[in-house]
């Protein structure tokens, strides 16, 4: 008796709880869901550049496969997205080890190492953009002065996306830099001790011990990097707009325009969905590769 | 009497009250009508409207109203206005509008509220509708709507340095081929300095493009085909290419006003051929105050057919109060305002502001804002508005005008391969209804 007067008090304590939270629960489902079923819903229907509006279906999807400015796109995101990352892991890693080994920086220096992540990205590109002029910008000026050749950076198609690569690298490898300090910090002395006693070099001992137990941070650092390298947005619309010619139109660069210079809302939402898959399935297989290298 | 002289009496009489009523209409004009209410302004932050919004509390002041300011850069200004008009909001009353650009655009898709009637009867004493600029009112009506009033008027220019000239013996342009002459002079005469700069950015390049392809008798379209694969076409974009690849500064695709005047304000360049809205950015600091004369682009074959636009002042169809958003539209463009903006170095959509003798005492101050007054005149009577396509696609034409543009400065393409893949995306765009 006094059993199921107890599990009734608890159903009811239950019952208010969710009654409680049900409101803020609806609110964030709400704003995630509607968001993301609205871009679907979009991406069945065709917008005109008058704004008139109609269902077709898969049409915008299938206009896709055929289109050859988003399969460009398409690999103008990749090429920027693994240029990157690969730098920002390189480099983090080694500006976390730096970090790691010269205890006695003083707080301001570690502090100015790890600022450009903080720049918001639209000052970062502008201040890029002034640096890499051709004719006016100190990068020219500097190569100059060692007597190499000067470049046309973002202005030529060849080099505008390692150009673009090197503007978010040096504004996100302080990121990259810091979950990996954290994750040097995490680990064990004593393995440490024992490479000492066995006698293995330093290089040895990074290379078997450091970089083995490091991988989960790392894949996660990539993971964080991932997302955003792949809705890279901000930098490349401050300083090339997609150009010279379309050589640094990603397919985020592409899907704004479609979307809000030309007014097809409709093929634009199509896009951005695709784009949006891209980025689970390289969540997905990252989380993968996690969950293969954790210890 | 005749019936041809009857006609005529009759039209004269009808002409005379229609012109007593409306001066009726005028003198029950008052500004206070709508005391109280708000009115929201989608702004662009440009100088245009940073001249404009120096007098808001003006505005708020004569007619008690409040003036709620939304301000944006351009592109921006463009998503918040697409996002509100694709949602039928009220949100905003008065936004500013490029007829040039998107005016098929957005008229075709009913977002502009027609202004004719509150022109014609809604106006104070002093607005004098027939003072604006009739070629930017001719512009701005799609139909028979007129969409939105003049605030200023702009279009490229040529800039040219006076020291580097005499340095190089060199004569005053008066032809396309003197500019290409005097570019290879000046290269060969001072290494240091860029020769020729213009828009090289793939969506800016319509607006200064524009100018030289009229110049040398080109069109855009011929028979309801896009016409860049003509002999006049090709010729436009070879020798605009060429005058970037040749004579322009590294990285001219990546130019657009800020960098061209960026670069002729620090006496890099000899010649700059860019917005008339540039000449207050260009002379700041003075140091180029003496030593440029500024006139509109030299002609070609065609002569001089600059390009001529202006910002226009629209009140969308979806407002809840278009009545009370025209009373800021009529104030905006008012003589009186305007004039105050035409100090400010927002160049006048109308005659009688840049006749006034405030003003003239302003340009007669410096010898460079003479000639740029003298330039606009020139755009004012012999200008065309088309920049870029006259289809409703407009800005997406930009895109491969510019293209075909940047191939050549790239040497991407030849000069047949690049106006035939312009020519045919062009094309489906034309098609598009």
């Amino acid at each position: 008796m006094l059993d199921a007067a107890a599990t009734l008090t608890q159903d009811r304590q239950r019952l208010e709880l969710s009654a409680l939270s049900a409101p803020a629960v609806i609110f964030t489902v709400a704003m995630i869901a509607f968001p993301v079923v609205y871009t679907i819903w979009l991406g069945f229907q065709s917008f005109s550049s008058t704004g008139k509006q109609s269902f077709v279906g898969l049409a915008n999807y299938s206009k896709l496969i055929v289109d050859t400015e988003f399969w460009h796109g398409l690999w103008v995101t990749i090429a920027l997205y693994v240029l990157s990352l690969v730098l920002q892991l390189v480099f983090g890693i080694w500006l976390a080890l730096v970090l790691f080994h010269a205890k006695r920086l003083p707080g301001i220096v570690r502090s100015l190492f790890i600022s450009p992540f903080m720049m918001p990205p639209v000052v970062a590109g502008m201040m890029w953009l002034v640096i890499l002029d051709p004719s006016l910008g100190a990068a020219n000026y500097i190569l100059q002065c060692f007597g190499l050749p000067p470049s046309e950076w973002l202005a030529s198609p060849t080099w505008v996306i390692p150009t673009v690569a090197l503007i978010d690298s040096w504004q996100w490898t302080p990121y990259v830099a810091l979950i990996v300090l954290g994750g040097l910090q995490s680990l064990p002395p004593s393995v440490y001790e024992a490479a000492q006693i066995d006698g293995a070099s330093p290089f040895k001992t990074f290379q078997r011990i450091t970089l083995p137990l490091l991988l989960p941070t790392i894949v996660t650092a990539a993971i964080l990097r991932s997302v955003d390298l792949l809705r890279f947005f901000d930098i490349i619309y401050i300083t090339t707009q997609g150009g010279p010619g379309n050589a640094s139109n990603t397919l985020n660069i592409y899907g704004f325009r479609v979307g809000f210079e030309f007014f097809n809302i409709g093929y634009a939402s199509a896009l951005m969905l695709t784009l949006t898959a891209i980025v689970f399935g390289a969540v997905l297989a990252f989380n993968r590769l996690r969950g293969a290298v954790a210890w | 009497m005749n019936a041809r002289m009857f006609a005529v009496r009759a039209a004269v009489s009808v002409l005379a009250v229609a012109v007593v009523s409306a001066e009726v209409r005028a003198a029950d004009f008052n500004w206070k009508k709508f005391q109280g209410k708000t009115v929201t302004f989608l702004a662009n932050n440009n100088p245009v409207a940073q001249a404009l919004l120096t007098y808001k509390s003006d505005f708020e002041k004569l007619t008690g109203m409040t003036l709620k300011v939304d301000g944006y850069q351009e592109q921006q200004m463009r998503q918040r206005l697409v996002t509100v008009m694709n949602a039928h909001s009220d949100e905003v009353d008065v936004f500013m509008t490029l007829p040039s650009r998107e005016g098929e655009q957005f008229a075709a898709a009913g977002w502009y509220a027609d202004l004719s009637a509150m022109a014609k009867n809604d106006v104070a004493k002093e607005y004098d509708p027939s003072g604006l600029s009739q070629a930017l009112l001719k512009a701005a009506t799609f139909g028979s709507k007129l969409t939105s009033m003049p605030m200023n008027i702009e279009g490229p220019i040529f800039y040219y340095r006076t020291d580097i000239f005499k340095k190089c013996g060199i004569e005053k342009p008066v032809s396309i081929k003197d500019v290409e002459a005097a570019a290879a002079k000046i290269k060969a005469c001072d290494s240091v300095v860029t020769p020729f700069v213009s828009r090289g950015l793939k969506p800016a390049v319509a607006y200064t493009f524009s100018n030289m392809l009229h110049n040398i008798g080109g069109t855009y379209i011929a028979n309801g085909k896009s016409n860049l694969c003509s002999p006049k076409g090709k010729e436009a974009l070879d020798t605009y290419s060429r005058l970037l690849r040749d004579f322009g500064p590294p990285g001219v695709v990546n130019y657009s006003f800020q960098q061209i005047s960026a670069l002729y304000r620090g006496g890099r360049a000899a010649m700059s051929f860019e917005s008339s809205n540039e000449l207050r950015t260009v002379m700041e600091g003075g140091a180029r105050l003496k030593d440029t004369a500024l006139m509109p682009f030299p002609a070609g074959e065609a002569g001089q057919v600059p390009t001529v636009i202006g910002w226009g002042m629209a009140v969308s169809s979806y407002s809840k109060q278009p009545d009370v958003a025209w009373y800021f539209v009529q104030w905006a463009t008012s003589p009186d305002v305007q004039k105050k903006m035409a100090l400010q170095g927002i160049a006048p959509p109308r005659p009688s502001v840049a006749n006034d003798p405030e003003y003239r005492k302003w340009i007669d101050e410096e010898p460079v804002r003479k000639q740029w007054q003298a330039a606009l005149d020139v755009l004012a009577t012999k200008g065309s508005s088309e920049v870029g396509y006259p289809i409703v696609a407009n800005p997406e034409s930009r895109e491969f005008i510019g293209q075909a543009v940047q191939d050549l400065i790239l040497k991407q393409k030849s000069v047949d391969q690049a106006c035939a893949d312009a020519d045919r995306a062009l094309d489906a765009l034309i098609a598009q209804k």
